[in-house]
């Protein structure tokens, strides 16, 4: 299992690489001059761009710039911003705290609410509460967050006077956000665990359980569910991807500080050096999960531990 | 299991609590929860802004944003006074007492307010000036916007403890303009040497506000400064400010405004969207405050170099064909005046247009086109000239509303046979097209308290010409207006200046950029500086 990790780790590295040098040929690609981006509210002169140009080091040749990059994130500095001046690591690390936070608390959601409609609706199948499960599930995922958010700031801030409209900082202000991203998530997660579960109540070792006379509750937990679950990880380690990097929307609507506020403002303004740390940082927040996702998948499942 | 008339009636008592919630809660308008009673806080404002400025240093940033709580921190040499038009925009002494320029307008020389004390506790004097005007020009701190407003900066001289004079290379008439902005505020040197890369987590200054905390994204908090005695003529009230703190967040959604001020979350709020505006102007709790913004209208200029556009009588007939009093109504509400030229009405210099200049009149539009050879033949409702049809690309940016009102102006001239595409880029990928001119239409929407701003986007030689103008009679008036220090004479030459603009059709201008506030009606006396988007926190009152 050790040699497995290490075999993962090594390929992570590469896989991080790849994404570093994508992105820094993308940011290339894309039209727009962060030295004429900066100045051009100021009346600068075509001579004084081109010294800003200089400056940042834009007007090196390509593979220079590049090595540069590479040689510098070896070395853990991911540069400094160009429009605040200030290292892209202290840019990155002083949103995380909120966006883990949402993301973490999303999660909880998704994974209670995929769960329980989930287990419900095939439970049920065929009645009012698979229905509704499944209806829900349909307008968790093509309800556009930007609308459902303000729909719920105007229901619980306006109108009842419960929860704040915006911001971050307490678990009141946590509520209206994760209750939203997490439900997003929630909606497929219900459908792939309702499919999956009725899938394994159909299956041979249920009916023996059952006739072995075990309570309808731990043929249940014991053993369907936990056969439905194990294609659901996977889902659940790639909501959790998303969650960091796709919260933008959410962080929005809500005013909150956050990592996919950053990562947008810097790419709308050509922000070099956050765009790549930040893009870099999502990108190994999405290894990570995903060796642990394995990880816990080889405890729960024998036969990949064998394989 | 449990059987589903137990879920279902569990349901039924959730939405029961939320309809009685709603029921008992909706026509209260009164805060219940600990925020609120925060918010509710004697002599704590908040205040919503728009965006989370990328860097706050006024020396080195050049947001409008950043302005919004660091006018209030710092004071300037010189304060501009009056707004609107008909007063006549001029400065009076800020940290500054008094001042005199040289016959040659090379020598600006200030004399210094005694007894000023920096937020730090260090005294504010000649060698302090120093410091700041050679921080501002320093390549190393990459100035973006600061530098730039010193113009022909050449060098500062401490004449004494309390005069100091700055040396132009050339007569630079915006500089007292320049000294009025937040941009050159005056930031302690003890506290620029301790903290270094960092002084913008940490600035000092000599306002009626003392800075306190930044969160990028979430927020930015200042604290009253008790010891502030030598406030300028434009405060209404002198000593120490009322407020004790004014808390900044950010709200980049416009959609969520409105809605944050009426939840009580912020007591201000910018840029409120003009439906929303309306809305609010009916209820009694809140106030809407419009606060026209000097500058650059919002307009879309025209490339000139570019066919058909290099036909003066092409592009009159693109002004003429187009209704911005329809637009003004449509997109923004009403609350913009149309713009007839290239700077808003809240700007000095400012001159309405004639309307034999612009105007809204279709059926000349359509006689100059004809003049100038463009019939529709083929009868697709597009004019065409030895082949080519009359279509135009106009280059948008998200901001400002330009996608709808660039809709319009699409339907408004496709009356008179002219197809209008349009292209969104983001910021910086519209600025390389601008460089390149590869675009017929390109937006202009700066602000500035200062008509050099002309300078910037019409002279031949300016790195911004987008009309890519070359016109030797422009180029003189704005050169002569740069340079000559007397008021009257120079709000002449910018009156000249727009008249050639429009005479040249070099831009399609459709209303002044006008920021909504959003008020609750607890906040007393809140106006905003000549600048337009800076308000004078020192004389608010919360109720």
């Amino acid at each position: 299992m050790l040699i497995l990790i290490a075999r993962r780790l090594v390929g992570a590295i590469f896989a991080l690489w790849g994404i570093a040098t994508l992105v820094f040929v993308l940011l290339r690609v894309l039209p727009g001059d962060p030295a004429r981006t900066i100045l051009a509210a100021s009346g600068a002169s075509e001579t004084a761009i081109t010294q800003a140009r200089q400056q940042m080091g834009l007007d090196e040749a390509l593979p220079i710039q590049y090595s540069r990059y590479l040689w510098n994130l070896a070395r853990g500095d991911l540069g400094r911003s160009l429009f605040s001046n200030r290292p892209v690591l202290l840019t990155l690390a002083e949103q995380l705290p909120s966006t883990f936070e949402l993301a973490v608390a999303a999660l909880t959601i998704t994974i209670v609410l995929g769960l329980g409609l989930g287990v419900l609706a095939a439970l049920y199948v065929g009645s009012w509460v698979d229905r509704v499960t499944v209806g829900i599930a349909v307008l968790g995922v093509s309800t556009p967050l930007f609308w459902s958010g303000l729909l719920l700031i105007w229901l619980f801030s306006l109108a009842l006077r419960w929860l704040p409209a915006s911001g971050a900082g307490s678990w009141r202000h946590l509520i209206m956000p994760a209750t939203l991203l997490g439900f997003v998530g929630a909606a497929p997660l219900a459908r792939l665990i309702r499919s999956n579960l009725l899938t394994a109540l159909q299956a041979d070792y249920i009916t023996v359980a059952r006739s072995k006379g075990l309570p309808e509750a731990l043929v249940l937990l014991r053993h369907a569910l936990r056969n439905a679950l194990l294609p659901s990880l996977n889902l659940i380690g790639l909501q959790a991807g998303f969650l960091l990097g796709g919260a933008v929307v959410t962080e929005t609507v809500f005013a909150r500080p956050g990592l996919g506020r950053v990562v947008v403002d810097a790419i709308l303004w050509k922000d070099l050096p956050v765009v790549q740390g930040a893009v870099l940082l999502v990108a190994s927040t999405y290894v990570v999960i995903n060796l642990g996702v394995d990880l816990i998948a080889m405890v729960l499942d024998p036969r990949q531990r064998e394989s | 299991m449990i059987p589903l008339r137990v879920i279902w009636k569990l349901i039924l008592l959730a939405l029961l609590t939320l309809v009685v919630g709603v029921a008992g809660h909706v026509d209260g308008g009164y805060l219940t929860t600990a925020y609120a009673l925060l918010v509710q806080h004697e002599a704590t404002l908040f205040y919503g802004l728009t965006l989370s400025p990328s860097g706050i240093d006024p020396h080195v940033n050049a947001s409008s944003e950043l302005g919004i709580p660091l006018r209030s921190v710092y004071d300037t040499l010189v304060y501009r006074t009056g707004r609107s038009p008909e007063e006549v925009q001029q400065f009076v002494p800020g940290l500054a007492e008094s001042w005199e320029v040289s016959q040659d307008g090379l020598v600006y020389t200030f004399h210094l307010r005694r007894g000023v004390k920096f937020h730090d506790g260090s005294p504010f004097n000649a060698a302090a000036v120093k410091v700041n005007l050679e921080r501002i020009v320093d390549p190393a701190i990459k100035s973006q916007k600061a530098a730039f407003l010193l113009g022909p900066f050449r060098s500062v001289e401490v004449r004494d403890e309390y005069t100091v004079a700055i040396h132009l290379s050339a007569p630079y008439a915006p500089l007292l303009d320049s000294l009025s902005q937040v941009y050159l505020g005056m930031a302690a040197p003890q506290s620029l040497a301790r903290w270094g890369v960092d002084y913008q987590f940490h600035q000092v200054g000599t306002g009626p506000f003392r800075f306190e905390e930044y969160m990028p994204n979430d927020y930015l908090t200042i604290v009253r400064n008790d010891a502030y005695a030598w406030g300028p003529r434009i405060y209404a009230h002198q000593g120490p400010a009322h407020l004790e703190r004014v808390v900044f967040r950010f709200f980049t959604d416009p959609a969520g405004r409105a809605i944050a001020l009426q939840a009580g979350d912020v007591h201000v709020m910018g840029e409120i969207p003009p439906t929303d505006a309306k809305r609010l102007q009916q209820d009694e709790r809140f106030a809407i405050i419009p606060v026209p913004i000097p500058g650059q209208s919002l307009g879309l200029i025209l490339n000139t170099q570019r066919p058909p556009l290099d036909d003066v009588r092409v592009r009159r007939a693109l002004l003429f064909a187009t209704n911005r009093e329809e637009i003004v109504q449509a997109i923004f509400g009403g609350f913009s005046p149309a713009a007839t030229g290239p700077l808003t009405s809240a700007t000095f210099g400012y001159v309405e247009m004639p309307a034999t200049l612009v105007r809204f009149d279709p059926t000349e539009a359509v006689r100059l086109l004809e003049e100038a050879g463009y019939v529709d033949i083929d009868g697709d409702g597009v004019r065409e000239r030895a082949g080519q049809p009359l279509l135009l690309d106009a280059v948008l940016m998200t901001w400002g509303s330009l996608p709808e009102v660039a809709q319009l102006l699409q339907s408004q001239w496709k009356v008179v046979g002219v197809q209008l595409q349009l292209r969104t880029l983001t910021y910086p990928a519209a600025l390389e097209v601008a460089r390149t001119g590869d675009y017929h239409l390109i937006p202009q929407n700066y602000a500035g308290s200062d008509p050099d701003l002309l300078h910037t986007y019409y002279h031949s030689t300016s790195a911004f010409n987008w009309s890519r103008v070359s016109d030797a009679v422009l180029d003189d008036l704005l050169e002569r207006a740069r340079q000559v220090s007397d008021p009257a004479v120079r709000a002449k030459l910018y009156a000249q200046a727009q008249e050639r603009i429009m005479e040249l059709v070099l831009l399609i201008p459709i209303r002044d950029p006008v920021n909504l506030n959003g008020v609750s009606a607890r906040v007393q006396g809140l106006r905003f500086d000549a600048q337009g988007w800076f308000p004078i926190l020192h004389d608010v009152q919360l109720q």
